[in-house]
């Protein structure tokens, strides 16, 4: 551990540390731009200059050394002191800003950035109202630098955390600085498009406007977001998120960091990953036998299916099929219900979606351990979780190979299918085994060939709809907020389970996790990531 | 008595009368005065459909108008600070990429609900670029609500119908004023 | 022919055509009242008035009238239906059936009616005229008792109660006035109260002024005057209906045609008060010059007209009066009429029939005690303590604050 003076406040760091790191986190105000927790320090944008004093390694007196240094580049050793708010570091910070804004062509109006622009920020804060600025600015039209991605040239600062992010973490090096002084820009290599998997997350460390979504562009201000904690549904990874909507759509989705599963980024897959919810194929009304019904009399008949399948041998012709896109809790809820019914019913875990292999960056790894990024061949986010929930209930159960296997010689009278893929996922195999299936209750987004078929369809929601708790490919377990309402007619799913195993009230995922915690040791720590100092992530 | 704060009650007492006003008769022939030479007074009221109060048409905050530019598009660029600043919330703006060269961005979509508008005026002096402005028009009239919903179009037509009397302000503001000697005189002045 | 001409020859026949007539006449005036009013008040707040509806608005009240018919009737559930419907038709019946006493014209005689007989143009001259007056003026308010009774809701009630009281108490110094007026003239009969001033006072050979009432009885006209305002529940003494305190007042549940009769009825019974003031005070048809010695039917219009005329501009003196002062308030109602106008009443009354005792009634002595009373009263005010009109008596002592 060391211990070093800022503005003559002494702060305890580990040794090393970059001292710009040590300052923000101990929450004093230093600007800077190129600086980025998950990438190498270049020391380019001179923002984050400091006055120090250290030891004068000839006379071993402490002195002040006499120009600014890059408090991102200096690591911090014990008994150093640094100030960030003297004259000279102010007025380096005013004239760096001055620089900045020359050629800022200030359409802050236009900018998708503005309201999360660290140059708007850092101008009301260290900048100056006028510029001095009489010549005529360069104008650098925007362009194209990706199917998904637009570079505005004209507001860049040329932090180059861009170029970095490609090459360190993508390992695709696809961004480049061009050019020398003020004729530099950011550019894509000739016939090197920004197309690597993960470049959604050049836009999101962009601190202006000048790298922005072509999905997002346009849509919202940002001011108007509400943001909500979630986890990402579309790996065994789970990446946190924030989902950002606003009047019941969600906009955008963002990585939030959390430095024990996706640090600071995430994959396009689950970035744009969310346009299903907003689908209007959804399934919006319970169908019984294919005819729209009220909730209460969808409930009703669900119970009536289940009392007398339930009594028949102790239920032991009954299946419950618990999605891997379930939330803990929701699965827990459902597995209760029917086993309330049917004692000896048969648990099963879904169907698990899954690629041909986990895809590893920098791309070219092999090995996971030096992994910056994964993206999982399993597409599904909580597989642990429903397994988890299986074991602790214990009685029959089944892989769903097993149950598709059995179902086809008519050993399940009654089955409750939970689906909630946000594609298509009911195969041949899977269709002609549950035809032989007598009844059949299917909890699902989107119709198939399975609800069609259904004595009982019941609409499912999204996640950004749900919460509860998904537990990842390493068993830990995350718990994630609910974004939106589900859409008209809908009801989350764990609130009609809810009322179906007899509960009052309103579903919360606390009051169903309380009752797993003796069962379910995954669910025990729950991991949510600790809120980063502002730019740390 | 009431344990009101005695010194928040301004007492004021009653004029005295004199004997012949204690008969209310003077009073009375006053008053009558009064009101029969109003009677003869020239009229306030205005024929409404016929003649038109002189509004101030500087100052006066009546129906939204959006302004074209020199080019006749419309002067609008989508920033979002009028329904930001909106206290009624009565404008909804879908933005879009624009499709003129030298313009990035503009309302494909802009609406002002008329009916929830309190013409506070906040949506006018917000606008970066004088796009939207309130008009000397008061004659806000329509037989349903769905009327009253003003789109993109009976905006600019608007602007096409009130510009002859109350042209857009000023050449958009490009650059920043220029820093002045230290005679004291507006840093605003020459804009 | 010969039927209508002996019909309309005969006094009885006459009356019966004459009432009917002039119940036309005096509801197109009622009709013209409302439009007059809104005029009127529009005029005095610097507004143009109704001026849509035909040239300069003159349509307006038939627009009026039209929309009292096509409004729901409603009778609210609650009430006392009977009497809910009962009482717009009492108030109006009251109001129309009050000019029948009045004479409106003089003497006529028909050209096929024989030399030197003549009809008076009077639907009923009965003996106790004045009284029939006060009688009829007495039920009306029974027709708003009634009306704010069969409501069955509180701020009908309220004005149902006010009414009565402010009605009862007007209508002793109204009686006291009256009083004055028969005393003097030695008769209850209006067209013979109206003879005695048809004629000019002569000084010498030359008429010098006509010698109406209002000349010899000036106070006890200011004393009729006021609790006629009172009687006809007009502003400032529309307590019955004070809308900011009472909503509508005895009418608030009333709609549509039950609540135009209420209306129209305000209006007719001005119309009537009006008439009896002209009658009582001006000499009714008497103009100098003018007189009742000619039963020609030329004559006899001139005379109608010369009453209208008078009547016409005591409407337009009680809406002026309207638009003029602000409302009574309640206590200061009471105090008018039993601190100052029963006295005052009583004194007149009391200086009249001293005079008549003696003989004197009709000469300047009349005029001159009034004025010599009024004189009194107002010293006996001066000399009492001021009147508290604004503050509560109970509010701690007054910090005077002095004003510049």
């Amino acid at each position: 551990m060391a211990m070093i003076i800022i503005n003559g406040r002494a702060v305890e760091c580990a040794e090393g540390t970059p001292v710009l790191k040590v300052a923000v986190d101990a929450g004093f105000d230093v600007p800077f731009y190129c600086f980025h927790p998950g990438l190498k320090i270049v020391a380019s944008c001179r923002l984050c200059l400091m006055e120090m004093r250290s030891k004068d390694p000839k006379t071993g007196e402490m002195v002040w050394s006499p120009r600014l240094i890059p408090s991102c580049q200096t690591p911090a050793r014990d008994g150093m002191e640094v100030r960030f708010d003297s004259p000279n570091v102010r007025q380096n910070q005013r004239a760096v800003m001055e620089d900045y804004l020359l050629n800022h062509p200030l359409d802050c109006p236009v900018c998708d950035q503005a309201g999360e622009c660290w140059l708007q920020d850092y101008s009301m804060k260290y900048g100056n109202a006028l510029s001095r600025m009489t010549e005529p600015k360069t104008v650098n039209p925007k362009k194209s630098v990706g199917s998904k991605t637009l570079l505005y040239q004209d507001r860049c600062v040329l932090c180059s955390r861009c170029v970095r992010f490609c090459r360190e973490v993508a390992g695709t090096n696809e961004l480049c600085v061009i050019r020398r002084s003020s004729y530099a820009e950011i550019d894509a290599f000739p016939g090197i498009p920004l197309e690597n998997k993960l470049q959604g997350n050049v836009v999101d460390i962009c601190p202006v406007g000048a790298l922005l979504d072509k999905d997002f562009l346009y849509k919202q201000r940002v001011w108007y977001l509400k943001t909500s904690k979630s986890i990402c549904p579309n790996c065994s990874t789970g990446c946190t998120i924030c989902i950002d909507h606003n009047n019941g759509r969600v906009w955008r989705l963002r990585p939030r960091t959390n430095r024990k599963v996706n640090t600071w980024w995430i994959c396009d897959e689950g970035r744009f990953g969310w346009k299903y919810v907003h689908s209007n194929q959804r399934l919006l009304a319970p169908m019984l036998k294919g005819a729209r019904v009220t909730w209460d009399a969808a409930l009703a008949a669900a119970q009536q299916l289940l009392a007398p399948a339930g009594k028949a041998q102790q239920g032991k012709g009954v299946a419950v099929v618990l999605s891997p896109m379930m939330a803990c809790e929701e699965a827990w809820l459902l597995a209760k219900v029917v086993r309330a019914a049917a004692p000896q019913a048969t648990l099963v875990t879904g169907f698990v979606p899954k690629a041909s292999a986990d895809e590893l960056f920098p791309v070219g790894l092999t090995d996971q351990a030096k992994a910056k990024f994964i993206i999982r061949a399993e597409k599904c986010p909580n597989r642990c979780g429903v397994e988890a929930v299986c074991k602790a209930l214990g009685g029959p159960q089944a892989t769903f190979a097993d149950f598709l296997a059995k179902a086809k010689q008519g050993t399940f009278a009654l089955a409750w299918i939970v689906g909630g893929y946000s594609q298509e996922w009911v195969t041949r195999d899977c269709s002609d085994a549950l035809s032989k299936v007598s009844q059949l209750i299917v909890q699902d987004i989107f119709p198939s060939s399975l609800s069609a078929r259904a004595d009982l369809a019941l609409p499912s929601c999204a996640w950004v709809e749900r919460e509860g708790t998904f537990v990842n490919h390493a068993g830990i377990a995350q718990p994630f907020d609910r974004a939106l309402p589900p859409p008209v007619g809908c009801q989350q799913d764990s609130q009609y389970l809810y009322r179906l195993a007899g509960m009052e009230g309103l579903y919360r995922a606390e009051k169903v996790r309380e009752q797993m915690l003796d069962k379910v040791a995954e669910l025990r720590d729950l991991w949510t990531p600790p809120a980063e100092a502002r730019g740390m992530h | 008595m009431a344990d009101w704060k005695d010194k928040d009650v301004l007492h004021v007492s009653e004029p005295k009368l004199t004997a012949l006003e204690r008969t209310y008769l003077p009073q009375v022939v006053a008053g009558l005065g009064t009101t029969l030479r109003h009677m003869f007074q020239k009229k306030f009221t205005l024929q409404y459909p016929e003649e038109k109060r002189q509004m101030r048409v500087q100052n006066y905050r009546g129906i939204h108008r959006l302004n074209r530019d020199d080019q006749g598009r419309v002067a609008c660029v989508a920033c979002f600070m009028c329904p930001s600043i909106c206290p009624a919330q009565c404008i909804y703006i879908v933005a879009g990429e624009s499709p003129w060269p030298d313009r990035e961005k503009y309302p494909v979509k802009f609406e002002i609900d008329e009916l929830r508008c309190i013409f506070c005026g906040m949506c006018e002096e917000v606008c970066p670029v004088d796009a939207i402005e309130l008009t000397s028009e008061y004659g806000l009239l329509g037989y349903t609500r769905e009327e009253m919903l003003f789109d993109k179009e009976k905006l600019l037509k608007l602007f096409d119908l009130t510009k002859g009397y109350k042209p857009r302000k000023g050449p958009k503001i490009t650059g920043y004023p220029k820093p002045t000697d230290q005679r004291g005189t507006s840093t605003h002045e020459g804009l | 022919m010969e039927l209508i001409k002996s019909i309309l020859a005969s006094q009885v026949g006459f009356s019966v055509v004459f009432a009917f007539v002039l119940v036309n006449i005096i509801m197109l005036v009622v009709t013209y009242c409302i439009y007059w009013e809104r005029k009127i008040s529009a005029w005095i707040q610097d507004r143009h008035g109704p001026n849509r509806v035909g040239p300069a608005g003159l349509i307006q009240p038939f627009a009026d009238g039209l929309k009292f018919f096509l409004k729901e009737d409603w009778i609210p559930p609650y009430s006392d239906k009977a009497l809910f419907v009962m009482a717009p038709v009492l108030m109006f019946i009251l109001a129309l059936i009050g000019f029948a006493i009045i004479p409106w014209a003089g003497p006529v005689r028909w050209p096929w009616m024989p030399e030197g007989t003549s009809i008076d143009t009077q639907v009923a001259s009965i003996d106790i005229g004045i009284l029939y007056f006060l009688a009829v003026g007495g039920l009306t308010v029974y027709a708003i008792v009634l009306g704010a009774w069969a409501s069955k809701s509180k701020f009908p009630f309220y004005g149902g109660i006010r009414g009565t009281a402010q009605v009862l108490s007007y209508e002793i110094p109204l009686g006291l006035g009256l009083f004055v007026i028969i005393l003097g003239n030695g008769s209850l009969r209006l067209e013979e109260i109206l003879g005695a001033q048809a004629r000019m006072w002569q000084l010498g050979d030359a008429s010098i002024w006509p010698a109406w009432n209002f000349f010899l009885h000036p106070v006890t006209f200011l004393l009729v005057l006021v609790t006629a305002f009172a009687e006809t529940n007009r502003l400032p003494f529309d307590l019955a209906e004070a809308e900011q305190e009472l909503v509508g007042g005895y009418h608030t549940e009333y709609s549509a045609l039950k609540f135009g009769a209420f209306y129209l009825a305000e209006y007719a019974n001005m119309i009537t008060m009006s008439a009896v003031l002209a009658v009582l005070f001006f000499g009714g048809w008497h103009l100098p010059g003018v007189n009742g010695d000619s039963a020609s039917i030329g004559w006899a219009l001139v005379r109608f007209v010369i009453i209208w005329a008078k009547i016409i501009l005591f409407l337009f003196f009680y809406m002026w009066i309207r638009w003029t002062l602000p409302r009574f308030r309640y206590d200061q109602l009471m105090h008018l009429a039993w601190l100052t106008l029963v006295p005052l009443g009583l004194l007149l009354l009391t200086w009249t029939a001293v005079l008549t005792l003696i003989g004197r009634q009709n000469t300047w002595l009349a005029p001159a005690g009034e004025i010599g009373i009024f004189a009194l009263l107002v010293l006996v005010g001066a000399l009492r303590a001021a009147p508290i009109t604004g503050r509560q008596r109970d509010l701690p002592a007054a910090r005077i604050v002095q004003f510049d």
